[in-house]
């Protein structure tokens, strides 16, 4: 079960969910790559999970399309890591996709009964 | 690993550092750290084999850097590449505009050549009489336009200069069923025809250019043409070329009631051509004008026993007639250079992979898949294959104008010739073929060899041993190629020295030759053309300069010739198969002495063989054995009228001439004096001269010009050559192919040797170790080289069999470009194989020598 939840999950993510996932957590603080996809993991409670092979190339995506930045920031005593932050246009994306994945969720509880959490 | 952005290929590698020292730092062995992490590899070794478009820029990008960073082999690389590829495009631009383009004019592939059939041996595809044609044109209901033109020289005279210029008369259809218009004024008027109305001349571009500086003003003028004066009515473009190149001038022709009276029913002299009507097909078309050439017989009884028939052909076949057969050949010669350049590279790129053994292990070992490898080293033989494809192109522009310039006459529609979209788009197909051909079994190889190396440290022996064998077989094939390409090329070269051995059976030596034609309107009877000849001859036999000097109407090696048919006294003819018909010649006296023609027996021609006397004639022994075998011709008489015979006596025999190339078969010929002309008031106009000369004959044609210009001087001489010259052109086209074909196979031998250097010097790289040990235990120098070329020779004699055995199947698709050689030919096949691997072994020397300087001891140590 987990796994066809899981598989659903990865298309999905694919779709777009992933970008919107990505652009919440860019939206307070810059951060890198493996600190995402940990937090992705850690706050969906172990459901939403990121494999390397596609978190990176999306990120690159993102970046090229303008809405991410990301640059190789040194800190004393650690290897460089590349910090991703939010551009102004990514902060309109990210303000627009959440509305629309709110009807989206509204709309699906609507037909289905489950309760909006 | 290029197929990521160098940044997501940082933060990948990161990511999984990151994940397994979290995980040992929890716990986990190295190895159940590795099995967690195995699904994520997995992930990105699949993710890196997808096709993004951003990977395949930094594929090219990439692969331009590892172009750039070995400028040697890339040069290497791309000069065998564009050399290989430029020839093809070459060849193909040539066989493109002769055999694959459409015709120059619209809708060309409506054009047709109607050809009568008289339903007799050696008259089933003649040119059609006046009569003829306009029944064609009138009757048929299959095309929209029927035209008839017929090739003849004109005496042009223009500020008092003259000159001898080709032309056509044609009908007024010809221009419009051709689809062409004249760059400057008109083309002709169906009322230009007629008698009395046709003294006009449409001009080509060349001769406005040449003899007006293109002046449109021309137009409006009038010339003198054989002593008549014409207007000039219109100039065409250049590109207008037809019937071929040589044509300078366009007259209408007269269809008065003479030409297309009943008599001149029999006298075949026009080409007709005919434009199918839009829906039209052939087949039809044929059978709409058999039922016109049905009534012939009916019609007129006298000119068509036999009856008539006629056979349509489109035009283009007509043109490129059989120009396709060595052109083809030529282009499997080139493919064959190609392949074996394929072969080379391909060689190179496994020798260089094995340098790059260490970043393909490393790539793999970050998880590039095998195919996503692949791809990448086939983007490489690509990019460099269309860089050779692009400098190929190149020099194919350029080397075509030295062909076009080299060509014989024989090619047709050489004028055509040209880098066009098609040449572009072949070329493109051929380097991409090419660089997918050569790379992919190195790409497949190295990246096999590359999983291979990430599983074990040093996996240099299977590698190189995988190398090595691929390469041998690669070498193999190039030797086998190369020597069919030699052995192909030793046929022609075997060929052309047998015809060139050849006697054409007179001196061709100090011999010039000429043709003039004395015009109707000056030389009006025939007492006025044999005066001229008397004073000219006279005057030439004067200079010191003039051995000798005759003439004749068909001169050997002039591509000028006709038969005529004849009567035997005392042959029945029951049945019109029955008629002799055989070559004619018209010929002044002293004809076989000056040309050098062996007189077998009786006499030859003098100047006493005139009307008053009884008519003689001369046949060659081809002709007397031919009519009188194992009797003496001498003294038997033949007549051209079967009416009222005029008797010509047989005075003499002389030897057979090679009379339209050395490759031609003897022919019988009959020989009448000039001086008795065959009919009443008939005068053979266009003559050809032949002026045996002292010293230089080149130099002879000022006297004889300044002679003829004395005489009259409104009389042009044109084709102006030595025997010498004629009989070089004639050999032009088997030049041509026999050249080519010997350039390509030095070029093939050229680079096999480069394959057979490069695989030998590679092993003994490879075996440096090896030779040093040997070299330590006391081997001698020459028991190294031994060594050394014994395993090039292996390969080489592998391929030389190989080679030889194709030889065998393929060479007979050349029977028809070979002369007194077999397709077989045993000395070729002896001795080009000997040649080959005579090349071949000073290709393996020059690396054995360097293998025997190895010192031991360095050998040694570096392992």
């Amino acid at each position: 079960m987990q796994y066809v939840k899981s598989r659903m999950l990865d298309r999905e993510l694919k779709k777009g969910s992933a970008e919107l996932l990505i652009l919440s957590l860019l939206e307070d603080q810059p951060r890198h790559g493996y600190d995402l996809s940990k937090l992705i993991e850690a706050r969906s409670g172990g459901v939403l999970k990121f494999r390397v092979a596609s978190l990176y190339p999306l990120l690159y995506r993102l970046e090229k399309r303008g809405w991410i930045v990301g640059r190789w920031i040194e800190k004393a005593g650690q290897r460089r890591r590349r910090y991703y932050r939010l551009t102004p246009v990514g902060a309109n994306v990210l303000a627009s996709q959440r509305d629309t994945w709110r009807e989206f969720v509204l709309a699906i509880s609507r037909v289905t009964g489950v309760e909006h959490a | 690993m290029p197929e990521w952005p160098r940044d997501v290929r940082e933060e990948v590698r990161q990511h999984l550092d990151d994940q397994y020292q979290e995980l040992r730092a929890a716990g986990s062995s190295h190895d159940e750290a590795m099995r967690a992490l195995e699904e994520d590899l997995a992930a990105v070794r699949a993710e890196t084999t997808r096709l993004h478009p951003e990977f395949i820029a930094a594929d090219l990008r990439y692969a331009f850097r590892t172009l750039r960073k070995n400028p040697g082999f890339t040069a290497v690389v791309l000069l065998t590449l564009a050399l290989g590829i430029g020839a093809n495009a070459a060849i193909f631009s040539v066989v493109n505009a002769v055999l694959l383009r459409q015709l120059p004019f619209p809708d060309a592939h409506r054009l047709m050549v109607i050809w009568g059939d008289l339903r007799r041996p050696g008259v089933s595809e003649i040119p059609a009489s006046a009569g003829e044609y306009v029944d064609y044109r009138d009757r048929n209901h299959a095309f929209e336009h029927v035209a008839a033109y017929d090739t003849v020289g004109f005496n042009l005279t223009s500020h008092d200069e003259p000159e001898r210029v080709e032309g056509v008369v044609v009908t007024a259809s010809f221009f419009p069923l051709l689809g062409a218009s004249a760059h400057v004024g008109r083309t002709f008027l169906a009322s230009e025809e007629q008698p009395g109305r046709a003294d006009v001349v449409i001009l080509s571009d060349a001769l406005w250019t040449r003899r007006f500086g293109a002046n449109p003003a021309i137009v409006g003028q009038s010339l003198l043409v054989d002593g008549r004066q014409v207007r000039v009515i219109g100039v065409m473009p250049a590109s207008f070329q037809f019937p071929d190149r040589t044509i300078d001038v366009w007259k209408p022709i007269v269809l008065d009631a003479d030409a297309l009276s009943a008599n001149n029913r029999g006298s075949h002299g026009y080409t007709v051509l005919a434009r199918l009507r839009a829906g039209v097909s052939r087949a039809q078309a044929l059978a709409d004008l058999s039922a016109i050439t049905a009534t012939f017989k009916g019609e007129y009884p006298d000119n068509y026993r036999n009856g008539f028939g006629v056979t349509l052909r489109p035009l283009r076949d007509e043109i490129v007639g059989d120009a396709g057969g060595p052109l083809l050949v030529l282009l499997g010669a080139v493919a064959l250079v190609l392949l074996i350049a394929c072969a080379n590279v391909a060689n190179l790129l496994m020798a260089r992979a094995a340098a790059r053994r260490k970043e393909i292990a490393v790539r793999t070992a970050l998880g590039a898949s095998r195919r996503r490898l692949v791809q990448q080293l086939m983007t490489e033989s690509v990019l460099v294959s269309l860089i050779g494809g692009v400098i190929g192109l190149v020099l194919a522009a350029w080397g075509v104008d030295l062909l076009v310039a080299a060509a014989p006459d024989s090619i047709p529609r050489l004028q055509e010739v040209g880098v066009d979209q098609r040449v572009v788009l072949f070329t493109a197909i051929v380097s991409l073929a090419t660089g997918l051909l050569f790379g992919l079994v190195p790409a497949l190889r190295s990246s096999r060899a590359a999983l291979n190396d990430a599983l074990k440290e040093g996996g240099r022996a299977s590698d190189g041993a995988m190398h090595a064998r691929a390469g041998r077989l690669l070498v193999v094939s190039e030797v086998a190629l190369s020597l069919v390409l030699l052995i192909a090329a030793g046929l022609l070269i075997h060929s052309f020295a047998r015809l060139q051995d050849v006697a054409p059976g007179f001196d061709s030596s100090r011999l010039l030759t000429f043709r003039l034609s004395l015009p109707e309107s000056r030389y009006t009877t025939f007492q006025k053309g044999d005066a001229f000849f008397d004073e000219l001859f006279a005057s030439l036999r004067r200079n010191q300069e003039v051995r000798a000097v005759a003439a004749i109407n068909a001169l050997p090696f002039s591509g000028l010739g006709g038969s005529r048919t004849f009567h035997i006294e005392g042959r029945e003819e029951k049945r019109p198969e029955d008629q002799t018909e055989e070559q004619l010649r018209i010929v002044t006296d002293g004809y076989f002495s000056a040309m050098q023609i062996p007189i077998i027996s009786g006499r030859e021609f003098t100047d006493r063989d005139s009307l008053s006397r009884p008519r003689a004639a001369i046949v060659n022994d081809a002709l007397a054995r031919k009519h009188w075998p194992n009797q003496n011709p001498i003294g038997k008489r033949v007549s051209f009228t079967t009416d009222d015979p005029r008797w010509y006596e047989i005075v003499g025999i002389v030897g057979n001439i090679k009379h339209r190339g050395l490759d031609a078969r003897d022919r019988p010929e009959l020989y009448v004096p000039y001086r008795q002309p065959l009919f009443d008031g008939w005068t053979v106009r266009p003559m050809y001269l032949a002026v045996r000369t002292a010293s230089d004959p080149a130099a002879a044609a000022a006297v004889v010009r300044r002679e003829i210009s004395r005489i009259d001087r409104d009389q042009p001489i044109s084709d102006v050559r030595t025997m010498d010259e004629r009989i070089g052109r004639s050999l032009s086209g088997r030049r041509f192919n026999m050249v080519l074909l010997a350039l390509f196979a030095a070029l093939a031998l050229t680079l096999a040797a480069v394959g057979v250097y490069g695989i030998i010097a590679y092993s003994v790289t490879e075996r440096e170790h090896e030779i040093g040990v040997r070299l330590a235990l006391g081997a001698q120098r020459r028991d190294v080289i031994a060594m050394v070329i014994g395993q090039g020779m292996t390969m080489i004699v592998m391929g030389t069999i190989a080679g030889l055995a194709a030889s065998l199947m393929l060479t007979s698709v050349m029977r028809n470009l070979l002369f007194g050689v077999s397709a077989v030919d045993p000395a070729t096949f002896v001795a080009i194989p000997f040649l080959l691997i005579a090349v071949a072994l000073v290709a393996c020397y020059v690396p054995a020598r360097r293998a025997t300087r190895v010192d031991p001891l360095q050998a040694l140590r570096s392992e």
